[in-house]
């Protein structure tokens, strides 16, 4: 694939070129070393003999459940090798070390404290490469009062204040329907390795780098996790929009054919927004001249003080709502870009993948496996580097696929070592 | 002696605004680099009018959003409008290893701060420029917000109930993934530099660093055919799974158990112990298939019960469990407090306020935040005599002619 413009014609050299990642994640931790490996580190994902728990995870390809066909695997693991090694066995543990002796990070996401109970933890492992960046993602943190907290995506999504946002006010609080704490935390991970490794390059020195998806998800509420301590109001779920104190904001509204997100704000800023759009409405008769010239700057102000009744402020939405109803989601798609509404579809993932955006960006990335008769798209890279480009060089590995590359070949273990480890199940 | 931070060192011009641009550079000024943030006087930046608001006051200083973004940078507020901003913008790109900016596609372009443009004063720049849907593409120039491009991308469709319409995700969902990748492309380019000598410049759309989260769903729908809609927090995998009533005014906790020995657990918590023998409730497939009788069993005890109670009464029992947490909850919440999550800080107008700390911790150079947010323009003597050695005349003609707004 090509991602960017090569300036000069130098050959190009993937930023992490020669950097080897030792991925010992569960599935929490996943997706960071692939991060890493798009940007071209040679990452080495650890499985225990047999394969990761990862692998058992629906859903599977063709609903078969294999595990090469869990669709969990397939996602977060692209640009990685594979290998098994039993970490709960001394001679699987003193592989792994060997393998951390010049390796240049390790992701580790398992309970706090198992990796040092195997001799595998920070202080194990840097006493033997003092350069090594050492990344744990956890819950909550490798110690404090809720260390040892049972978790989940949804008991995540809970803990850190972003569930309370999400949903219908008149009934429980919704995670959404695909998992994604993790996938904050393993984001956050992976800019936290490089600023270490970015350290490392001037000190020569690695270190220890904690991440906890409580921590990571608490972006996804918009700073609002705040509100409490500063004295602000809290905000609170609807339906399809937030509410403010007393001001209910739609995001999501009607139009003739499905649904639409659209920005209906105030203030020096937003309100800039519907100041253009009222315009509009009142030219198509939508609204009157009174409507259309509220002072849509320091609404929220005349709706916070009382200066503008609630009811008036329910009956603009009205208007609008009216307004976004008699188009399809196309045609007031059409007019936000020509107009600069914020105004967009609801896509569903089939509205996605059509998008003419992401075809022109050549955006969707194919992976081969022909042995298991799988061609599968993938999201594209997450930036467009004009230098070192993201390339998709490998499929997901295989239980042990490299195994004999990285213990025969990088290690050299004989082949009777080698084969003696397989048959008592340590690789 | 004090640690030298990661990114000491490190120059950075952020013309960056609204959330994805600013969450990017505010992780950087933790870590030691020196962040001058532009802000224009006449479109300031619309996190300034967001909350929420310290005491409730809604003026352009008070915002807890631009805050937390923000904070550990200096403020520079400039009219780029005006012929003076040029030489001023020129010689900070001239100081900076890195330009950043989250305008729509030709705003930097117009005012001749392109890549192409800057790297002639400055060769082996860095410059990210992330914008909602790319810097190229039919969709190029459709700017807007983060709840655009979680619509566009699909997460809209997939937050709700199975007998309602979709109720997205809160706000502005892709704002609080773009920023985490953009860190991960400029500390990636600034690798690249300090091996190579080489900049480069960085093209980011939201959308595409978005749908990474969506990788799942996008790899089965096209090698299965699976339609993907919401589920409310129905788990495939999982039951019980969901979110239970507690005592008080929207009180939850959430529940989920993902092994049999959880279940037993849960219903020996209960002291329900029969409920682990009971025929519709013996197999992960079988409490999926009777969820409503379950859900009901489990919300009676629940709903008896404070959040927190439930929560301690099943961690015990290592049953995963955990109070839904609205601001009050996690600002006492034990765990973030002994992370030391929240962090006060003097802002210069609004008094002593409060941010969120760095989202990691590193072992040997833990991240500072330093100072609060800037005020507009709040550093604009410092950064032209300190930063670029301006002389107070000079300094003071830039005063008269209106450019620092």
């Amino acid at each position: 694939m090509s991602a960017g413009a090569q300036p000069n014609g130098t050959p190009r050299i993937a930023t992490l070129t020669g950097c080897r990642v030792l991925d010992l994640t569960t599935e929490r931790g996943l997706m960071c070393g692939q991060i890493l490996g798009d940007l071209g580190a040679d990452v080495i994902k650890v499985e225990p003999p047999g394969g990761s728990a990862v692998r058992s995870l629906a859903p599977f390809f063709g609903d078969q459940a294999d595990p090469e066909r869990s669709v969990y695997w397939w996602a977060y693991n692209r640009n990685k090798r594979g290998i098994t090694l039993d970490l709960d066995t001394a001679e699987g543990r003193d592989l792994m070390r060997q393998l951390a002796a010049c390796a240049d990070f390790v992701i580790e996401s398992d309970h706090p404290g198992a990796m040092a109970r195997r001799g595998l933890g920070y202080d194990d492992l840097s006493a033997l490469n003092p350069a090594l960046v050492y990344v744990s993602i956890t819950p909550f943190g490798p110690d404090g009062p809720k260390a040892s907290y049972a978790d989940s995506d949804l008991i995540m999504m809970a803990a850190s204040g972003v569930l309370i946002l999400y949903g219908d006010e008149d009934r429980p609080p919704i995670r959404m329907s695909v998992p994604q704490a993790y996938l904050h935390a393993c984001a956050d991970a992976a800019g936290a390795a490089l600023i270490a490794y970015y350290d490392r390059l001037n000190t020569g020195l690695g270190q220890q780098l904690d991440i906890t998806a409580q921590e990571s998800l608490g972006m996804a509420t918009q700073s609002t996790l705040l509100a409490a301590t500063i004295g602000g109001d809290e905000t609170r779920r609807m339906a399809g929009g937030v509410k403010m104190g007393p001001i209910r904001v739609p995001l999501v509204w009607e139009a003739k054919d499905g649904l639409v997100t659209c920005v209906f704000l105030f203030g020096s800023a937003l309100g800039v927004f519907t100041r253009k759009l009222m315009n509009y409405i009142y030219e198509l008769g939508f609204c009157d001249q009174a409507t259309r010239d509220k002072d849509w700057i320091a609404y929220a102000d005349m709706l916070l003080t009382g200066r503008e009744p609630i009811a008036e402020y329910e009956r603009v939405k009205g208007v609008v709502a009216n307004f976004l109803r008699s188009m399809t989601k196309a045609e007031s798609f059409d007019l936000a870009r020509q107009h600069g509404f914020l105004i967009a579809p609801l896509a569903t993932i089939d509205d996605v993948l059509q998008n003419p955006q992401f075809i022109a960006r050549e955006y969707w990335q194919t992976i081969e496996d022909r042995d298991l008769g799988l061609k599968l798209t993938y999201p594209g890279p997450f930036a467009r580097f004009g230098a070192t480009p993201i390339e998709y060089r490998r499929r997901p590995p295989r239980v042990g696929e490299h195994n004999r590359e990285l213990f025969v070949g990088d290690l050299g273990l004989s082949e009777r070592e080698f084969g003696d480890l397989a048959r008592r199940r340590i690789i | 002696m004090a640690t030298r931070l990661p990114l000491a060192g490190v120059k950075i011009l952020d013309f960056m605004w609204v959330l994805a641009g600013p969450g990017i550079t505010r992780a950087m000024a933790d870590y030691g680099a020196t962040v001058v943030r532009i802000e224009s006087v006449e479109r300031i930046d619309p996190t300034r009018t967001v909350g929420p608001f310290k005491d409730n006051n809604t003026g352009a200083e008070h915002s807890a959003l631009f805050g937390n973004n923000n904070a550990g940078k200096l403020g520079l507020s400039l009219d780029l409008k005006k012929p003076e901003a040029r030489a001023i913008v020129l010689d900070l790109v001239r100081w900076a290893d890195v330009v950043c900016e989250a305008f729509s596609p030709k705003a930097m372009r117009a005012w001749g701060f392109d890549y192409e443009s800057l790297r002639t004063v400055k060769p082996d720049l860095i410059m990210l420029s992330t914008c909602l849907m790319g810097q190229t593409g039919p969709l190029a120039g459709f700017a807007g917000f983060g709840n655009l491009a979680a619509a566009l991308c699909g997460f809209y469709n997939l937050v709700g109930w199975p007998d309602r319409s979709p109720s997205g995700p809160f706000s502005a969902y892709t704002d609080y993934i773009a920023p985490r990748f953009g860190l991960i492309a400029l500390m990636a380019a600034l690798i690249h530099r300090k091996r190579t000598g080489e900049g480069q410049y960085i093209d980011q759309a939201q959308a595409e660093s978005a749908l990474q989260f969506l990788t799942l769903p996008i790899i089965d729908t096209v090698g299965s055919g699976r339609q993907y809609s919401p589920v409310g927090n129905d788990d495939l995998e999982h039951a019980p799974h969901g979110i239970y009533p507690a005592v008080g005014d929207d009180r939850w906790v959430a529940i989920a158990c993902r092994t049999q020995d959880q279940w037993h657990a849960l219903c020996a918590a209960m002291d329900q112990p029969h409920l682990s023998d009971d025929p519709r409730f013996k197999t992960v497939a079988m409490r999926r298939q009777h969820r409503t009788e379950l859900d009901r069993a489990i919300g009676e005890w629940t709903r008896a019960r404070t959040p927190l109670e439930t929560e301690r009464i099943l961690q015990a029992r290592e049953v995963p469990a955990h109070t839904v947490a609205n601001t009050f909850d996690a600002n006492a919440d034990p765990q973030l407090l002994h992370r030391e999550h929240f962090v006060r800080v003097n802002h210069p107008a609004a008094g002593e306020t409060v941010v969120e700390n760095s989202r990691y911790k590193f072992s040997r150079t833990p991240a500072e935040v330093k100072r609060a947010a800037p005020s507009l323009g709040g550093d604009n003597q410092y950064v032209l005599e300190e930063l670029l050695g301006y002389s107070d005349d000079h300094i003071s003609d830039l005063v008269a002619s209106g450019v620092l707004g």
